[in-house]
């Protein structure tokens, strides 16, 4: 009996050792599930919206958008002020004197030129690149390095270890000489940082405050690069970014970070405004499972859910609505007063319903059209025509898929993006379609309308059209979404569809290499300005998956450019997407993107409700710990003060 | 014994070499762009060539031999014997930049998280998995092993219904429905345990129960056929005649003898439970390894997968032999 038990006496003992010999955190101030797990925090490498939103905390660019105003006010970060051309062509940082790294050493204007240049070098693989091609000489240091680095590694191939060793330092000087010389961004001295642009920019600011334009600490980051003999390109070792290495100058820093599992963060005492913080620490668990997200909620383990996807949310915003209804006369008499929306839901008597939140989102989710004259295996593409397209886009019921599919409050969109979203730029009125129609005949009139096109475009009978394939990725709902669009389709007008469901990777593979008739898409945006969902539609674009090219929606993007009358700039890019939205549909808006959050509004203050998403989690205060001031922050109160 | 041993260690590079083979064709095939991300913002195709010629993805034979000795260490051994090691550690600390991560057995970095190696998510994960898996088993034998000897004892009363009933339960339920029951019954409804994550003995509780749950209905019915043979044995009257009492006849002389085909199933079902814990793992929020194995394959992370292969199938072959050597032990009269 014996022998039988001792190796489980073992075992026993080697579960507790391991158990025991971990550490937990201790216990944060605030608690929160970030979208997703945080693949890096390397600012100048990562896109991810879970990414940057933890980047935020640890570093801090030149400016800031305050998240907590309406139209996303510009306020100092690094810089305490700076100056911009009449032309937005060239703009001058002043580094305020008090900006310091979280090892107590100064932020310096020439990090912030180092850390741009590394976004600049194609071998950092910058998701962001493109943002700082704004940059005058930026695009051709960006091509020069490409072809140095290319011709490099052929020439290396001859060469002797030692020789590399040599050769490949040289070629790095070069860089360096060349970027010094060619591109316009400039530190004059420790505290000043100028830079000139390729063309008029006036979203430059806002593009200043994007976390991938933060600085890195130099002495820390350029210990963890080389450049590699082989191939002449500068090889970045990973490391820095883990606790306790990494050196950021944001409001946290980071304590620890144990891989898919949680971040915890400190505030930062070496941080200009640490004064303005109402929290202490952080703590950022990994909780991928939806339902154990909600769960994580309700035992109170977790004070805010950034994303909630868990399939009963329609249930619980059928729940608020009916709550809100309960409560009409005290939701209209706070909306009156100015409350915003989080605010209203902490005056609202005490009722768990009110924790969940709907915020309209920046973002759109459409159909491409594919508009090649062939598809990738040769046969014909009908979708080239931009008539079948246009036929296509308002044989779509937007309303039915957002009232029956959806079911979270989704706004049908008619455009790339959420009409108001952007401040001085008026949307134009988009396509008609079925679901614009309120009775039996209006709609018969779209659908002949949209026949009349096919046939123009010679296709009289839609029924003898090629199938139509819809491509989408599993997972996400987007399964449902296809089905009930192919079934519009089918109803309106006739055709065949057939519903290609694919492996993401597979999915995102087809796209790239325009192997789709049509297929699912969205895009959040980036910053504020109508180009950063236009300029998907250019021609060439690394994002331009419908192969869509209009030398006159080029030209307009290109016009706008040069304008230096941001009034007249507007309206030059309205009538781009005037021109994709109602005439050549290079793809199909179905709705806007809806965001739910989970959090206690009693509890929980300074959580932004605007539509950019972006959160400052710093501006977090929880009421009643004591800590902090305690006030019920409020994003449309502010404006008005 | 000391023989097959040995065999058995100077079989498992074979057998490596051939998964390794196989793992990394079939995932070379996968379609899709390892270095594109699945939603959003693209690198330029500049940036994609570049990184491309980093990572050897290019070539399937390069990216193979390079790989393959840089995984199996000759890489190391070879920057050893050359001296090449001690040169890029002078470099340097001459260039005063820090030294190069230096791993016998390197696996690559993982090209989904950008600021993790793959030599570092095993170190962290892997015996998450382990341990989970391990106490699972413990769970599974506990309660298999005395469901299988209630009964045993009485075939067909109540009691023996019962665990069948409950045994079906546990192999047919899918571990996301029993995982999530418990979740709220003990974390929501009676809050005595927190909802997932790692690190404390309370954790773990949730998430191996259930684990364990079909291990331990499949024990029972092993325990129990055992059981039921063993006692209708010659030895087994033999020892009630000698008068000894029904709790040593039960436990010291018939368990021991059912116990052998529970102890051959252990070797798989242990590996088993620490590989396929993926449902839990997301259920639970557990950092443990066996996510990678799906994640790795949707995000075509090469690296990522074909380390997790390797240190698997390691393992994989080392329990079966460690089962082995324990069976030998356990009855003599094997061979």
């Amino acid at each position: 009996m014996l022998k039988l038990i001792a190796p489980f006496v073992i075992l026993f003992a080697a579960i507790f050792a391991v158990i025991a010999s971990d550490k937990p955190d201790p216990p944060a101030d605030f608690t929160f599930i970030n979208r997703g797990d945080v693949t890096t925090l390397d600012p100048q490498r990562m896109s991810w919206m879970q990414d940057l939103r933890v980047a935020r905390l640890l570093f801090e660019p030149l400016v800031r958008l305050d998240v907590m105003t309406r139209d996303y006010e510009i306020v100092p970060g690094v810089a305490e002020r700076w100056e911009v051309s009449e032309d937005f062509k060239e703009y001058t940082f002043h580094l305020r004197e008090d900006a310091k790294w979280s090892n107590g050493e100064p932020v310096t204007a020439q990090q912030f030129v180092y850390a741009w240049r590394r976004a600049l070098l194609p071998e950092t693989a910058a998701d962001y690149t493109a943002l700082f091609q704004n940059i005058e000489g930026a695009t051709e240091f960006f091509e020069w390095r490409s072809e140095q680095t290319r011709q490099y590694a052929v020439r290396a191939r001859d060469m002797s270890a030692d020789e590399k060793l040599v050769a490949s330092q040289q070629l790095w000087e070069e860089a360096l000489a060349y970027f010094d010389e060619n591109v316009a961004l400039k530190a004059l001295d420790d505290r000043t940082l100028t830079m000139k642009l390729e063309a008029s920019t006036p979203y430059w600011l806002d593009l200043c405050a994007f976390i991938v334009f933060a600085p890195v600490y130099e002495p820390l980051v350029s210990q963890y690069e080389q450049i590699d003999p082989d191939t002449g390109m500068v090889k970045l070792r990973l490391g820095w970014t883990k606790p306790p290495l990494l050196v950021g100058n944001g409001p946290f820093v980071l304590e620890n970070w144990r891989f898919k599992r949680s971040l915890f963060l400190r505030a930062n005492p070496e941080w200009w405004a640490k004064d303005t913080l109402d929290i202490d620490t952080i703590a950022i668990p990994s909780v991928e499972d939806a339902n154990s997200q909600v769960l994580a909620f309700e035992s109170g383990s977790v004070q805010w859910i950034s994303d909630v996807n868990a399939d009963y949310r329609i249930q619980m915003l059928a729940d608020k609505r009916a709550f809100y209804d309960e409560n009409r006369e005290e939701y209209e008499r706070l909306k009156a007063e100015g409350l915003d929306a989080f605010a209203i839901d902490a005056a609202l008597p005490d009722d768990p319903r009110k924790n969940i939140h709907a915020l309209a989102a920046f973002g759109t989710y459409w159909y491409n059209f594919n508009c090649l004259p062939t598809l990738a295996d040769g046969r014909e593409n009908p979708f080239h025509d931009a008539r079948v397209r246009r036929a296509f886009a308002m044989c779509i019921d937007k309303q039915r898929i957002c009232d029956d599919v959806m079911r979270i409050g989704n706004p049908v969109a008619r455009n790339m993006f959420p009409p108001g979203a952007i401040a001085g730029y008026e949307s134009p009125a988009g396509l008609k379609c079925i679901s614009d129609a309120t009775n039996e005949v209006e709609k018969q009139a779209i659908i002949d309308e949209a026949k009349a096109l096919l046939g123009e475009a010679g296709y009289p009978d839609p029924a003898a059209m090629p199938r139509i394939e819809l491509l989408f990725n599993t997972d996400g709902g987007h399964g449902i979404i296809a089905q009930q669009l192919a079934k519009d389709w089918e109803e309106f007008l006739g055709v065949r569809t057939f519903l290609a469901q694919k492996e993401i990777k597979v999915y995102k593979d087809d796209l790239k290499r325009h192997n789709f008739m049509t297929g699912r898409a969205g895009w959040f945006a980036d910053y504020a300005d109508p180009t950063t969902f236009l300029d998907l539609n250019r021609t060439g674009d690394g994002n331009n998956d419908r192969a869509y090219s209009s030398e006159v929606y080029d030209g307009l993007l290109d016009e706008a450019k040069i304008e230096t009358d941001p009034e007249k700039r507007m309206k030059i890019l309205q009538e781009a997407e005037r021109l994709i939205m109602e005439e050549d549909l290079p793809l199909v808006p179905l709705f806007y993107y809806v965001n739910l959050y989970l959090f206690d509004p009693d509890e929980i203050t300074g959580i932004s409700l605007h539509p950019r998403l972006q959160q400052d989690i710093f501006n977090v205060d929880v009421i009643g710990d004591g800590k902090g001031r305690e006030q019920v922050k409020q994003i449309w109160k502010k404006d008005a003060n | 014994m000391t023989g097959m041993i040995l065999r058995r260690l100077l079989q498992l590079p074979v057998i490596l070499l051939v998964i390794y083979t196989i793992t990394l064709t079939l995932s070379w095939a996968i379609p899709g762009n390892p270095l594109e991300k699945p939603e959003g913002r693209q690198p330029s195709p500049e940036v994609i060539e570049a990184m491309k010629r980093q990572y050897n993805l290019d070539s399937f034979p390069a990216f193979y031999w390079s790989y393959l000795s840089s995984a199996t260490g000759i890489d190391y051994v070879g920057d050893t014997f050359s001296g090449q090691r001690e040169r890029t550690r002078e470099a340097a600390q001459a260039a005063g930049v820090a030294p190069p991560q230096d791993y016998v057995f390197d696996l690559g970095p993982s090209l989904q998280y950008n600021d993790w190696n793959v030599n570092e998510i095993i170190a962290t994960s892997l015996p998450v998995s382990v341990v989970l898996g391990l106490t699972a088993i413990v769970i599974a034998l506990i309660i298999g092993i005395g469901a299988g000897v209630i009964g045993a004892v009485k075939p067909n009363s109540f009691a023996d219904l019962s665990t069948l009933i409950v045994a079906l339960i546990g192999i047919s339920m899918p571990s996301f429905v029993v995982g999530t029951v418990l979740l709220m019954l003990f974390a929501v409804v009676f809050p005595i345990l927190p909802v997932g994550g790692w690190g404390t003995i309370g954790k773990i509780i949730l998430p191996a129960t259930t684990l364990s749950l079909p291990f331990a209905a499949y024990i029972a019915r092993l325990t129990r056929m055992g059981m039921i043979d063993a006692l209708s044995a010659d030895y087994i009257r033999t020892a009630r005649a000698k008068g000894l009492s029904e709790m040593k006849v039960l436990l010291k002389h018939a368990l021991k003898n059912a116990f052998l085909p529970v102890l051959s199933y252990l070797g798989p079902a242990t590996a088993y439970a620490m590989t396929g814990s993926f449902v839990i793992e997301k259920v639970f929020a557990i950092p443990g390894l066996g996510q990678h194995f799906v994640n790795g394959v949707l995000n075509k992370d090469l690296f990522l997968i074909m380390g997790v292969v390797l240190i698997f199938a390691t393992m994989l072959v080392l329990f079966n032999l460690a089962v082995d050597v324990l069976y030998k032990w356990v009855d003599p009269r094997i061979s």
